[in-house]
């Protein structure tokens, strides 16, 4: 019993982990059109600077701060410089988007140095809650806690705000509302950079997580967050909650039981998804060819 | 009949393959054949690239595993066998097999959907070709690799240097016949407009997985040369540094041409080779990928074709132009 709910809730800090890049990624294919390749290296970025300002001032919070800060402001000059002179060309953005994930993971090594970094959860985290005869570590049922308020204000700003109502019509038919007067690029830009910054904050939130932290962790990451996205549904924001607690859950489950297996799982999953359903699980769009 | 022309450019690429071939004679320096016959390696495994980039308008990420499949399969076939031509027969027919199974079923899965979905189906299915590399370690001896030993012919630096010439040459004009092909026409329509060739009645899909299929099974090979001339294979042949590699050889060399990414191969080796030299004088050369990685996103925005696609725009004007010029002094003349 004790193993099993530990397990869950290694696999549920997972997932919200993952979730924080994927909710980034759906949103941005679903509005934009663009698959940013680029998502993971936003997420190593949001996690060594965060771990720099920990380092520094000693505040979590401070981190987490100095980590969103740092996922907007790279999010504004992505969108800038980056995606808006390959609008509407696929090819072209993917490419272009691999190249800055490229840059952005060497880059890491020239601020901070080529290293791992240790990172450790600040000491009102640190070590685990005992509940009856249950050991709960603090720091995963924090994430989850996160996660879930992340998801909470995400979804209540996507149903019952003005902003939010462009977003999810721009996701239906970014002409139409183009053509009501909205400046959508605005929106594209404002959700490209919210986006980036729940990236970074999955990577500040990561750091203490897995304890260490190194320039490619971007891309393994990304990869898990591509499934979760492919399972979720392109463009659909509770869809990719679910798949990336499945996908957490799977393997935190897998990697017990049979650890070889964990990564081939979620890959299967995938196959799965895109030979029954290639919109996805929770995807109600009819793909288009 | 009529008798087919051979093109004027089939002479060119000739006389500078019979160049290449003169090398090992004039200068038998190790260090050097050895760059160049990375050149020649990573040249294939960049043309196969493109064959799905350039010329399908197709986005692969996980490019690095079929040069791994290739890797692997003639290491262990000739590790775990005698090191003969026969063995190193089987084993590129081995890699051939199995990369075109692979690539089969990445395409069956996904080439039916957006482009996006390609791009990451292969990126996850490289990563788990990776871990599985890392974790069937009775097989792959893991991230440590293993030492492979060579047949007796192949030893000799020079009769490598040729073997790896000729394969380059061998699918250079392969590749090149096919792109000219009715088949490559199709392809190059994909790329164009696939709502189009689909309207035409071509069954765009059974086409890209053609194409799938014939650029893993080329990969591989580059793979399985890669460790006859390294004598060692470890995991990192399916690093997704390998597909980024092959990724800035194409896009800086020039999608959609064959010599682009030769020419782009030419040039990452050779700058790789020289920065990681200069990385003593300053550590910043180390991160040459920082530089290339810039390139690359400028080459996108700005150079979509590349050095080769670019220059043969440019000359291609300037012809057009001449003939022009010459059209209209002639109506003057007359």
């Amino acid at each position: 019993m004790d193993l099993l709910l530990n397990l869950a809730v290694n696999g549920l800090a997972t997932g919200m982990l993952i979730f924080l890049l994927a909710a980034g990624l759906t949103l941005i294919f679903g509005l934009m059109d663009v698959l940013n390749f680029a998502h993971g290296g936003l997420f190593a970025w949001g996690a060594f600077s965060g771990v720099w300002v920990y380092d520094l001032s000693g505040s979590f919070w401070l981190a987490i701060i100095g980590a969103i800060l740092t996922g907007l402001l790279l999010g504004l000059i992505t969108e800038y410089l980056i995606i808006r002179p390959v609008y509407g060309n696929h090819v072209q953005q993917i490419l272009i988007t691999l190249g800055l994930m490229m840059v952005l993971s060497e880059l890491i090594k020239v601020v901070f140095g080529p290293d791992q970094k240790a990172a450790t959860p600040p000491a009102w985290l640190d070590g685990s809650l005992i509940v009856g005869d249950v050991i709960l570590i603090k720091y995963r049922l924090f994430i989850i806690l996160v996660g879930f308020l992340i998801y909470g204000v995400t979804y209540y700003i996507l149903k019952n705000t003005r902003i939010g109502l462009i977003v999810r019509a721009g996701v239906m038919n970014k002409e139409m509302v183009q053509s009501l007067g909205i400046n959508i690029r605005m929106v594209f830009m404002l959700v490209f950079m919210a986006g980036s910054a729940m990236a970074a904050l999955g990577g500040v939130l990561m750091a203490p997580y897995s304890g260490v932290i190194y320039a490619e962790m971007g891309l393994e990451y990304a990869i898990l967050a591509f499934i979760v996205v492919v399972i979720g549904g392109m463009g659909n924001f509770t869809g990719s909650l679910f798949a990336a607690i499945l996908v957490g859950l799977s393997q935190a489950f897998m990697a017990y039981y049979f650890p070889a297996l964990s990564l081939a799982v979620n890959m299967l999953l995938m196959a799965i998804v895109l030979i029954f359903r290639p919109q996805g699980l929770f995807g109600l769009k009819v793909s288009k060819n | 009949m009529k008798k087919q022309k051979w093109q004027n450019s089939t002479f060119i690429y000739i006389g500078f393959i019979v160049v290449l071939a003169m090398i090992p004679f004039i200068n038998d320096s190790r260090s050097l054949l050895f760059l160049i016959m990375q050149i020649f390696i990573f040249g294939i495994f960049a043309m196969s690239y493109d064959l799905l980039l350039g010329f399908t308008g197709i986005v692969s990420f996980g490019h690095a595993m079929y040069f791994g499949v290739g890797a692997y399969s003639v290491a262990v076939m000739m590790d775990s066998n005698e090191a003969t031509v026969m063995y190193l027969i089987l084993g590129l027919s081995a890699a051939v097999v199995i990369a075109s199974v692979v690539s089969f079923v990445a395409g069956i899965l996904t080439l039916r959907l957006k482009s996006h979905f390609y791009a990451m189906l292969t990126l996850a299915l490289a990563g788990l070709f990776l871990v599985a590399a890392e974790k069937w370690r009775s097989v792959t001896a893991g991230s440590d690799g293993f030492i492979i030993m060579i047949p007796d012919i192949l030893r000799d630096h020079s009769t490598m240097y040729l073997l790896c010439l000729s394969v380059l040459a061998l699918l250079f004009f392969g590749l090149r016949r096919l792109t000219q092909s009715p088949l490559g026409k199709v392809l190059i329509a994909i790329r164009e407009n696939e709502q189009r060739t689909e309207s035409l009645g071509y069954k765009v899909v059974h086409y890209k997985v053609i194409a799938s299929v014939i650029s893993g099974i080329v990969a591989s090979i580059a793979g399985g040369l890669y460790v006859l001339t390294l004598r060692f294979v470890d995991t990192s042949v399916f690093a997704t540094d390998v597909t980024l590699d092959a990724l800035l050889m194409t896009i800086i060399g020039g999608v959609g041409t064959l010599v682009g990414p030769i020419i782009g191969a030419a040039l990452i080796e050779i700058a790789h080779h020289w920065l990681s030299d200069l990385s003593d004088v300053h550590w910043i050369f180390e991160r040459w990928i920082i530089l290339f990685g810039t390139i690359y996103i400028l080459a996108v925005i700005f150079f979509p074709k590349g050095i080769v696609g670019t220059l043969a725009e440019k000359l291609g004007k300037r012809r057009k132009q001449r003939k022009k010029e010459a059209e209209q002094s002639k109506k003057i003349a007359s």
